[in-house]
C-alpha cells in the first residue's frame, strides 16, 4: 500500500504537484499519464526519498517516509526508470549486485533461478556473461525488472519500462509485474500497458485526477 | 657544506628562464605575465621561508615548530578545498582532522620512532619532513576529494540505483570512493617504481649535495617515500569518510550546495 497526503512537489522552486492525495491498495496496477515534463518521474522518486517533498507525507505500508525509514523502504521497492542503469560491467554481476550489500547478504539466488527468470522475459541465457555497455535498452530494462524481481520486491515503481520493447517482450513483463501480489505505480504512454493497470490518474496542472476506466 | 650559490650565480639561474619565456612569447600562450608572477612568488616565498627557517632551527623551540606546522596545515587545507571545488565553511574542520592526522601520524612515526633525533623534536627534522609528506597528502587530497564527489554528481542516477537496491550510504560511495583513492595514489606509484631510474628524488639529491654518505641519503629517502605513500592513502581515505557526514541530506542525497561552482 502506497499513500501520498497533500503532497506538494517542487523543482528549482517551480511547483510541480500542489496538495495531491492518491491511495494505492496493495495489488493495485496504477498508471500516472501526462504531458512529458509535468513530473511524473518525480512523483514516483518521491516515493523512495530520491526527490524530497515540499510538503504533505509518503506512507508505503504504514512507515512514514523518514529519514529513520528511508532506507528500510527503499529495501521494499523496486524502481526501475526508462534507463536503468545496471551498475556494473558484466550482465550476472549486475544481477547479484544488491546481494553483494549488508541487506541482502546471504540471500543470493542460485544460477538456475537466474538463468529461469532470465528465460521467462524472452532473454537469452548467454546475456548473462555480456557487459552491460554492450546490451540494447531494451534489454537493460528487462535486466533491471529481473533484478527487481529476484529480491523479491512487493511495490514496484516503473517508469516507462516497455519504451524499448517489442511487443512479445512487453507481454511477457506484464505478466510478470501484473501479477496479483505486486504493487504498480507506474508512468506510461503505452495503450498495452495503461489497457493492463486497473487505475489510471492523470497528472495535470500540478493536480492528480483518477480517472474511470 | 655545499657549495654557495653567489648573487651572480643565481643571475645567471634566473637568465636561463630567458630561454622558456622566449619559446612562451613565440607560441603565444598568454601565460608570460603569469609565468612572471609565479616566479616572482617562487622567489619571494622561498626566501622569506629561508629567513623563518633560519630563525626557527636557531630557536628550536617545539612550541614555535608546532605553530609553524599548524600553520603549513590550515594552508594546505584551505588549498585543498578551494582546488577541489568544495565549500571551506563546510568542509574546514573535517579535512583538517583529515590532514593533520595522516601527516602528523606518519611524520611522527618516522621522526620518533626510526630517526629518533636529539632533541626529539628538532626542527631541522620535524619541519621538512611534515612539510614534504604534507605537500604529497596535498595534491592526493585533491585528486581524491574531487575525483570522489564530481564523480557522485555526475553519476547521480547510478548512486541512486545503489540506495535503491537496498545499499547504505557507506556501500553506496565505495566505487567513487575506490576511484578516488586510485586516483589519488597512481601517480605516487607511478613515481615509485621509477625511482632510481628515470628520477633522482629531491630529498635524496638535497642530502647528497649537502654532504651526506649516498647510502645514508637512500635510506632517507626510502623511508620519506614510504612516509608520503601511507600518509596519502590514510589522508585520501580518512578525508572522503569524514566529509561524508556533511555531504549528504539525511535521506542520503548528495547535497548540491557543497560545491563552490557549478559545473
Amino acid at each position: 500500500m502506497i499513500e501520498f497526503r497533500n503532497i506538494r512537489l517542487e523543482i528549482h522552486r517551480q511547483t510541480l504537484l500542489d496538495g495531491a492525495n492518491l491511495h494505492i491498495a496493495n495489488g493495485d496496477k496504477l498508471v500516472v499519464r501526462g504531458a512529458s515534463g509535468c513530473g511524473k518521474s518525480s512523483l514516483l522518486k518521491s516515493v523512495i526519498g530520491a526527490l524530497p517533498i515540499a510538503e504533505g507525507s509518503i506512507g508505503i505500508e504504514g512507515t512514514e517516509l523518514s529519514a529513520a525509514t528511508v532506507q528500510e523502504i527503499r529495501s521494499r521497492i523496486a524502481f526501475i526508470g526508462q534507463e536503468p542503469v545496471l551498475g556494473t560491467e558484466i550482465v550476472r554481476d549486475a544481477l547479484l549486485l544488491p546481494f553483494s550489500f549488508k541487506a541482502h547478504r546471504g540471500t543470493a539466488p542460485t544460477e538456475e533461478h537466474i538463468v529461469e527468470r532470465v528465460e521467462r522475459l524472452h532473454l537469452s541465457a548467454d546475456i548473462l556473461d555480456k557487459t552491460c555497455s554492450r546490451i540494447s535498452g531494451g534489454e537493460k530494462q528487462r535486466i533491471a525488472i529481473i533484478r527487481a524481481l529476484l529480491l523479491n520486491k512487493s511495490i514496484f515503481l516503473a517508469d516507462e519500462v516497455t519504451s524499448a520493447l517489442d511487443p512479445q517482450s512487453r507481454a511477457a513483463v506484464m505478466e510478470e509485474l501484473f501479477r496479483p501480489e505486486i504493487t504498480l505505480l507506474s508512468v506510461s504512454h503505452d495503450p498495452e500497458w495503461i489497457k493492463g493497470c486497473n487505475r489510471i490518474v492523470e497528472f495535470n496542472t500540478a493536480q492528480l485526477r483518477e480517472v474511470a476506466k | 657544506m655545499t657549495a654557495d650559490l653567489s648573487i651572480g650565480a643565481m643571475i645567471s639561474m634566473y637568465a636561463l628562464m630567458l630561454i622558456p619565456l622566449a619559446i612562451l612569447f613565440y607560441l603565444q600562450l598568454g601565460i608570460i605575465r603569469e609565468t612572471l608572477i609565479a616566479m616572482v612568488r617562487m622567489t619571494v616565498q622561498l626566501v622569506l621561508v629561508g629567513l623563518y627557517l633560519k630563525y626557527i632551527f636557531q630557536l628550536n623551540s617545539p612550541a614555535v615548530s608546532l605553530l609553524w606546522v599548524a600553520v603549513m596545515l590550515v594552508v594546505a587545507n584551505l588549498s585543498i578545498l578551494n582546488k577541489a571545488g568544495l565549500k571551506r565553511g563546510l568542509f574546514f574542520w573535517r579535512s583538517l582532522a583529515g590532514v593533520a592526522g595522516s601527516t602528523l601520524f606518519v611524520s611522527g612515526w618516522f621522526i620518533l620512532i626510526a630517526i629518533r633525533p636529539d632533541p626529539l623534536y628538532d626542527a631541522r627534522y620535524l619541519i621538512p619532513i611534515t612539510g614534504m609528506i604534507l605537500g604529497n597528502c596535498l595534491r592526493s587530497n585533491v585528486l581524491s576529494l574531487e575525483r570522489f564527489y564530481s564523480g557522485i554528481r555526475k553519476n547521480e542516477n547510478e548512486f541512486m540505483t545503489y540506495l535503491m537496491l537496498g545499499a547504505n550510504l557507506r556501500e553506496a560511495v565505495r566505487p567513487y570512493l575506490r576511484d578516488a583513492v586510485k586516483a589519488a595514489i597512481n601517480p605516487s606509484v607511478a613515481t615509485m617504481g621509477t625511482m632510481g631510474i628515470v628520477s633522482l628524488p629531491g630529498m635524496m639529491t638535497g642530502q647528497i649535495l649537502g654532504g651526506a654518505l649516498p647510502m645514508t641519503a637512500i635510506k632517507y629517502q626510502i623511508g620519506i617515500m614510504i612516509c608520503i605513500f601511507v600518509a596519502m592513502v590514510i589522508a585520501a581515505f580518512l578525508n572522503i569518510l569524514l566529509s561524508l557526514p556533511v555531504a549528504f541530506d539525511d535521506h542520503q542525497r548528495l547535497k548540491q550546495n557543497i560545491f563552490c561552482t557549478k559545473s
